[in-house]
């Protein structure tokens, strides 16, 4: 009974009630026992049906304004392509790393090996323990060793700046994971809504982190940016075309 | 010549700056956003700039736009290094009067061919 005059009716119609059995009058008593059920059961499944329709409401503007869809259509699949991504970028910049030590590290062990020996036999020249033949033999050695060493260090120098350049992973890997954070971020800020709307049927909360002007980040195998190019060439290119 | 890297990776700083000395440029600073180079682009005598995008604080793109709107610095060279590669961010960094654009990730050759590039036009 929600208000006065309700209550003062309902109040009425029992006393009347009270009225017909007592007066024996079992035929209209019932009918108006009746009457009153069919009354609440009314009340019931008006209630009711403005319950489902705000929940339907609810749902329906939390799925198309809000993100759930989207992050189940696209933010979790592209969030798998990014990981599976950020893994072969850490797996190739270690492999590029591993190789260029791999081949540098022969290449310091011949020179340090030549040093070796080239020291020894110096070491008996200053002694003055040399023969002029042996003087000869060290003097070749002296002269392809200096030859060697020049090629040797700038290959070592080379392969210093491949790792270099390798662990520029880093940097795309961070910004990669950082978009997947966001998105982690989007689904539980979504998920908290949806325990909102079937708690009190509240409005969703959830912004939609889509907006124009975003920064896309690191290029990703598999997933279709619009408007992007592919490669240093396409930039010179569009740049070119600019007057560039 | 005083060149001055922006990036909010610390790598990518390393990075570049070991690549600018192979190249020769010795004299080399660093900040990690828009926000902690442009008081050092006002005060110090920069003669180029290589700036990231996306960076928080103040990204690459207001910092060049900051560059080109200040007298004392609006003709420096400035060399974008970002991994955003959408067309109308490579326009809209054209428009705001950018020298170089190279996205990320890039090589030796090609940092040294844009940097070329630049001061071979600044000088003639």
């Amino acid at each position: 009974m929600q208000n006065g005059k309700e209550r003062q009716e309902f109040l009425a119609k029992a006393k009347q009630l009270v009225a017909n059995i007592e007066a024996n009058d079992d035929m209209a008593a019932a009918e108006l026992l009746s009457s009153m059920s069919h009354e609440r059961e009314e009340s019931l499944f008006k209630e009711v049906g403005q319950l489902t329709r705000q929940l339907h409401d609810n749902l329906a503007a939390f799925s198309l304004e809000g993100q759930l869809n989207n992050l189940t259509d696209k933010g979790i699949p592209d969030a798998k392509e990014r990981l599976n991504h950020v893994i072969d970028m850490t797996n190739e910049a270690a492999n590029t790393t591993l190789n260029a030590i791999d081949e540098v590290l022969p290449v310091t062990a011949e020179l340090q090996e030549s040093s070796d020996q080239l020291l020894k036999k110096w070491t008996k020249f200053v002694g003055r323990e040399l023969s002029l033949t042996e003087f000869k033999v060290m003097s070749g050695e002296i002269s392809k060793f200096l030859e060697d060493s020049c090629k040797n260090t700038k290959f070592v120098h080379a392969k210093a700046n491949e790792i270099v350049l390798a662990q520029g992973f880093q940097d795309l890997t961070g910004q990669i994971i950082k978009k997947v954070i966001t998105l982690v971020q989007d689904v539980e800020y979504s998920l908290v809504d949806l325990v909102r709307i079937a708690g009190s049927a509240d409005q969703p909360k959830t912004e939609v982190n889509t907006a124009k002007g975003v920064l896309e980040g690191p290029i990703v195998p598999g997933i279709e940016v619009e408007g992007a190019v592919n490669s240093q060439d396409e930039v010179d290119d569009l740049l070119s075309s600019l007057g560039f | 010549m005083k060149i001055l890297v922006v990036d909010d990776f610390s790598t990518m700083r390393r990075i570049v700056k070991n690549l600018l000395r192979e190249l020769g440029f010795t004299n080399l600073d660093e900040a990690d956003d828009g926000q902690t180079a442009w008081p050092k682009l006002k005060a110090g005598d920069y003669d180029f700039l290589v700036t990231d995008w996306n960076m928080p604080g103040m990204t690459g793109i207001d910092l060049l736009k900051t560059v080109r709107a200040t007298p004392e610095t609006a003709n420096m060279p400035v060399l974008l290094v970002t991994a955003e590669s959408k067309r109308e961010q490579i326009i809209e960094a054209a428009q705001a009067g950018v020298n170089g654009y190279i996205i990320k990730p890039f090589t030796a050759a090609t940092l040294k061919e844009k940097i070329d590039k630049i001061f071979a036009r600044s000088t003639t």
